[in-house]
């Protein structure tokens, strides 16, 4: 009834540069979105947005980014993404853009989608794979991935080991 | 006694303006301080860049008119910027180091209207 509404922004860290994304860490991110949005949308942007902003999860390996922000102000934060180009931390400049994957209104539907997506994209890392023993690493999680589906479909729990199993192996 | 039966009929029409018409007056704490036309407006733009980033600084408004000796000038907005224009011209404090402030004279949908204002009618 009476509570602070937010939206969660899932993002995906694209890279040339396969150090970019070890390099990412909670503190750069956060000063590096502060910056941008100061930069686009003024002071104005900068304090509306950074009341309830946070970096809510992050994984080095997949580049997969979790922000949250006020449900008033997510759009500010969202547009001011395709600003970022680069990433630099300890003195070295990594070239890099931020894909928005989706926007959800809680963690939960944020997670199912990004379920989701690991399994497709399992599917197009099988079809692209040229190596043999790649391939064969890559059939076993899908199918890990895909029982999993099937025995949370009969628990009805959400599937949190899928997941993590999906996310090792696509990096 | 007669009197005759008059009526009277009037047309009020809510034409929607897409644009606001603002008159403002900028004031300096020193006398002295000329700007021409085209300094006003990059003051403008830096005072929508500093509140609102590049994104406000990119506001598209238009300088109608501009007087130098008095610095008064007519700006047009467009409905959406509205509010922005007018809180950026609020937060102004200071060009090239001289204290200023935007004195907003009147504020209207329609050009007109501008012309006249009953504020400034002086009383003999």
């Amino acid at each position: 009834m009476v509570r602070f509404k937010h939206r969660y922004l899932l993002c995906e860290l694209v890279s040339d540069d396969p150090r970019c994304r070890l390099t990412l860490e909670d503190r750069v991110l956060v000063g590096l979105i502060r910056d941008t949005i100061a930069r686009v949308h003024g002071t104005f942007g900068a304090a509306a947005c950074s009341i309830g902003f946070a970096v809510r999860y992050l994984n080095a390996y997949t580049g997969i980014v979790l922000l949250r922000c006020r449900k008033e102000f997510y759009r500010l934060v969202w547009s001011a993404l395709p600003f970022i180009t680069y990433l630099e931390s300890k003195g070295h400049r990594y070239p890099c853009f931020f894909n928005t994957l989706h926007v959800g209104g809680t963690i939960r539907t944020c997670q199912k989608f990004l379920i989701q997506y690991n399994r497709r994209q399992l599917l197009i890392l099988l079809q692209n794979c040229t190596d043999e023993g790649e391939r064969e690493a890559i059939q076993k999680s899908v199918a890990k991935s895909c029982l999993l589906e099937e025995s949370s479909e009969e628990e009805g729990a959400s599937d949190s080991g899928g997941e993590e199993a999906a996310e090792a192996m696509a990096s | 006694m007669e009197f005759e039966e008059s009526w009277s009929q009037r047309i009020m029409r809510i034409d929607p303006s897409d644009y606001h018409y603002m008159k403002v007056c900028l004031e300096f704490e020193e006398h002295g301080i000329g700007l021409n036309a085209a300094q006003f407006k990059q003051l403008l733009v830096s005072a929508l860049q500093e509140l609102f980033g590049e994104v406000g600084a990119a506001l598209p408004f238009d300088v109608l008119t501009y007087e130098e000796k008095t610095l008064k000038a007519i700006l047009r907005v467009c409905n959406s910027g509205f509010v922005k224009l007018w809180s950026s011209l609020t937060m102004l404090g200071s060009y090239k180091g001289n204290k200023c402030a935007f004195r907003v004279i009147q504020v209207s949908p329609f050009l007109l209207a501008l012309s006249g204002n009953s504020r400034e009618l002086v009383l003999d």
